[in-house]
């Protein structure tokens, strides 16, 4: 029954009394602004994100090769199986996480934290100086970088590293061969360290000066103020840094193609990622697997959204995100 | 009417009459373009792509002389960087249907872009053109473009990877120019053996008549290179009856030996060689003055000569010479690689039968001795061998004896994972992290997961 209409006779539809009316134009202009704003970044994220994982998930459950391209077999969870049997899977896991927390913890966070509190505590030219030549790494495009640590390494007469350590008495060698690891992870590293060096930098400058006037004239040491005052008040982007880069790492793997291509020997540098471009896309003779590397492409999606939330527990994002006390409209 | 206006009239009406009443007008000439992307990466390799560019101009004359509507516009690229990208490009591209018209790649890819689709079964061509051009090709070549009982690709060029040998460091070592000029020929009768030539290289490093290490260079990064000591110690890698790969446990063995030898035992490579820029190999071992054994390919020859000597060739007939392959062991035969390059029409290409017919028209003898002359790479054509420019090529008349000594990568989809397989093996053994007997252990364990009953252990 029509309770704008109760005797029901002469109008077969009623109008929605004005008061509706207005609730349903309140619901859909709340409705408006979310679609208007975030209508574009979540059509970007449906089509270039979940997409993406989509068909990946999808390709892994096939055979799919250059030489079955034209006639691609559905095999389930073969390829699952075939990652969990090979025998060099868990050498490939351990260097992926040697790799992204080495990393990390020396350069992308721990040199770029050093860097950043020795340029706030000299001279503000100097420090930008500093600051600015440290940024030459990134600016620099991949594969020249990755040249130049190739040339820097080779061995004598060739790389500058021999010949400058050779009158110290360490022997000529190539570098890039007998200490891939270091070699690789100090490449990243310099490059990751400017990031976090920018993001650390401007986190301490942010710092009232009144917490550091009033520790000094406490009698603090510099020592003091950079572990009470500065790393506890700049905890929220170390955090920030810290999960932004291991997923950025995870996934990473240009500057180790570039310089090792996963070798020498037996995947000595083979990262996760790495080893799934080697499959599914790069392959000296012919036949590459693009089933097998979607795959394996899948198991880093899910190691990255576990890291994730790993992260999102562990640092407590709820909290830095605090809820707003008033509510605009 | 003016008497002017009147004559323009008549010219006028003279000109319409005659475009009415002449002869009927020549339809509208069609330009195709054909494309096609070619690789080196050794930079004197060009010809690969300007021959295709030639061929362009004689195809459009016999299209011209065949009175036909259409010509031809050939856009042709020349690779110089790596293999694995330039493939990589053109898998990607094919996939995508975008691929060129022709393709020029290594004969083993014809296994897998065949199955793959991506390239053109040539069998009906090549009969077709059989007597006018291809009855010419080395008949040993075509065996290099067969997969499935077809023929899916055209030889481009072929090579020999030689010893190369420093002729002055061996003079330093005591040989005299009679002991170095019979050298090769002792090779070629399998009586100078690989680890013959690793105890003279220790012994001239011994005697400090070349550096430590300097005594015996592979090439310093993954290639078919490598499977030379494979087939010299009589391995095999396909079996020719069934298809199927093949390797052989005891040669594969001593494949892995050798290599552990001459980094470890002999000490006639330096450790952490694998990996080594080949920028730096060409630097050190192109003048003939530090390293006293090599293998390289014959287009290395062209290289060194105009990238690394300013065009001296006199300075390598001087300096280095060049044998086979030498034996595994004495009985065993000496031993060259060959990688045939070839040209394949692509399934994108919208006019396979004209790119077929700039293929037939680059195959000629004056053509493909400008490509073999100007880069170091071999004859395809028996008529190249007595075309004068070729014979008057010295190089290329001492190296045209090592192709019947030469083994061939196998045409086969799943040689990818097999070679990947392999080499990762041998990067292992000659960077010290495992030892030969393991390392075949972990060949035949890794194969057998990996390719399952596609490749025969023996």
């Amino acid at each position: 029954m029509n309770r704008h209409n109760p005797g029901g006779e002469g109008r077969a539809v009623a109008l929605p009394s004005p008061v509706v009316r207005e609730r349903a134009l309140v619901r859909l202009r709340d409705l408006a602004s979310p679609v208007f704003f975030l209508g574009p970044a979540g059509l970007a994220v449906v089509v270039f994100f979940l997409v993406p994982v989509l068909l990946t998930l999808w390709i892994g459950l096939t055979d799919m090769s250059v030489a079955t391209i034209s006639n691609i077999r559905f095999v389930g969870v073969e390829n699952y199986v075939r990652m969990l049997t090979a025998r060099y899977t868990p050498r490939i896991l351990q260097n992926t996480f040697f790799y992204v927390f080495t990393t990390l913890g020396l350069f992308n966070v721990g040199m770029g934290l050093a860097i950043a509190l020795l340029t706030t505590h000299i001279g503000e030219r100097a420090g930008t100086l500093f600051r600015t030549l440290w940024l030459l790494p990134r600016i620099t495009p991949s594969v020249i970088y990755a040249l130049l640590w190739t040339w820097a390494t080779a061995d004598a007469p060739f790389g500058i590293f021999n010949q400058l350590l050779s009158p110290l008495g360490v022997t000529s060698q190539n570098w890039l061969s007998t200490q891939p690891w270091a070699i690789v992870i100090a490449a990243n590293g310099f490059v990751g360290a400017s990031f976090s060096m920018i993001i650390f930098t401007s986190a301490i400058k942010a710092i009232p000066q009144d917490y550091i006037v009033a520790a000094k004239v406490d009698g603090a040491s510099t020592w003091q103020i950079i572990c009470r005052i500065t790393v506890p008040m700049i905890r929220w982007p170390i955090m920030f840094v810290t999960a932004y880069q291991t997923l950025s790492l995870l996934t990473s793997f240009e500057y180790i193609l570039l310089l090792t291509d996963g070798g020498p020997g037996f995947y000595r540098t083979e990262v996760w990622a790495l080893h799934a471009f080697h499959r599914a896309l790069s392959n000296y003779f012919g036949n590459v697997q693009f089933g097998y590397g979607a795959a394996l492409a899948a198991v880093l999606v899910v190691i990255g959204i576990i890291a994730s939330v790993a992260y999102l527990r562990i640092f407590r994002f709820g909290q830095m995100v605090a809820e707003p006390k008033i509510e605009v409209r | 009417m003016s008497g002017k206006r009147m004559l323009l009239s008549a010219i006028a009406l003279v000109a319409i009459l005659g475009t009415a009443c002449g002869p009927t007008p020549t339809p509208a000439m069609k330009e195709v373009t054909l494309t096609a992307w070619t690789i080196g990466p050794d930079e004197p390799s060009y010809y690969r792509r300007d021959n295709l560019i030639a061929a362009g101009e004689a195809l459009n004359k016999e299209l011209a002389a065949e009175k036909a509507t259409v010509r031809v516009k050939v856009e042709a690229t020349f690779d110089t960087g790596a293999w694995g990208d330039f493939k990589q490009k053109f898998f990607l591209a094919a996939q995508a249907g975008t691929a060129p018209d022709i393709i020029l790649s290594g004969h083993e890819d014809v296994a897998p872009w065949s199955d793959a689709g991506f390239i053109l079964d040539l069998s009906d061509h090549i009969k077709k053109y059989w007597d006018k051009t291809y009855k010419d090709v080395i008949p040993g070549l075509w065996k290099s473009v067969e997969y499935k009982g077809k023929r899916w690709a055209i030889p481009q060029d072929t090579e020999a990877r030689p010893m190369y040998f420093s002729k002055t460091l061996l003079k330093k070592l005591g040989w005299s120019d009679a002991d170095i000029a019979a050298l090769p020929d002792k090779i070629k009768k399998g009586e100078f053996t690989l680890y013959d030539m690793l105890t003279v290289a220790k012994e001239a490093q011994d005697k400090g008549v070349v550096a430590k290490g300097y005594g015996y260079w592979s090439r310093p990064r993954k290639g078919g290179d490598f499977y030379s000591v494979y087939f010299a110690f009589g391995g095999e890698m396909q079996d020719p009856a069934t298809g199927k790969l093949v390797v052989g446990k005891d040669a594969l063995l001593k494949h892995f030996k050798f290599h552990y030898d001459t980094v470890f035992t002999f000490k006639t490579t330096p450790e952490g060689f694998i990996g080594k820029e080949w920028k730096d190999w060409h630097e050190t071992v192109s003048k003939g003055d530090k390293v006293l054994f090599w293998n390289g390919g014959t287009w290395h020859w062209a290289e060194w000569t105009t990238k690394y000597l300013a065009g001296n060739e006199q300075h390598l007939w001087d300096n280095v010479g060049f044998a086979l392959f030498p034996a595994g062991e004495k009985g065993k035969k000496p031993v060259t690689l060959s990688h045939p390059l070839v040209y394949m029409v692509t399934k994108s290409s919208k006019n396979p039968e004209l790119a077929f017919r700039l293929l037939t028209l680059a195959t000629t003898p004056e053509l493909n001795t400008k490509h073999a002359v100007n880069s170091g790479h071999l004859a395809i054509l028996t008529t190249q061998i007595t075309y004068p420019e070729y014979a008057k090529a010295k190089f290329l008349q001492q190296t045209a004896y090592m192709p019947e000594f030469a083994g061939y990568q196998p045409n086969h989809a799943d040689y990818g994972p097999y070679d990947t397989i392999l080499w990762t093996a041998l990067s292992a053994v000659m960077g010290g992290e495992t030892t030969p007997e393991k390392a075949v252990d972990t060949v035949v364990k890794d194969l057998t997961a990996e390719l399952k009953d596609k490749v025969v252990i023996q």
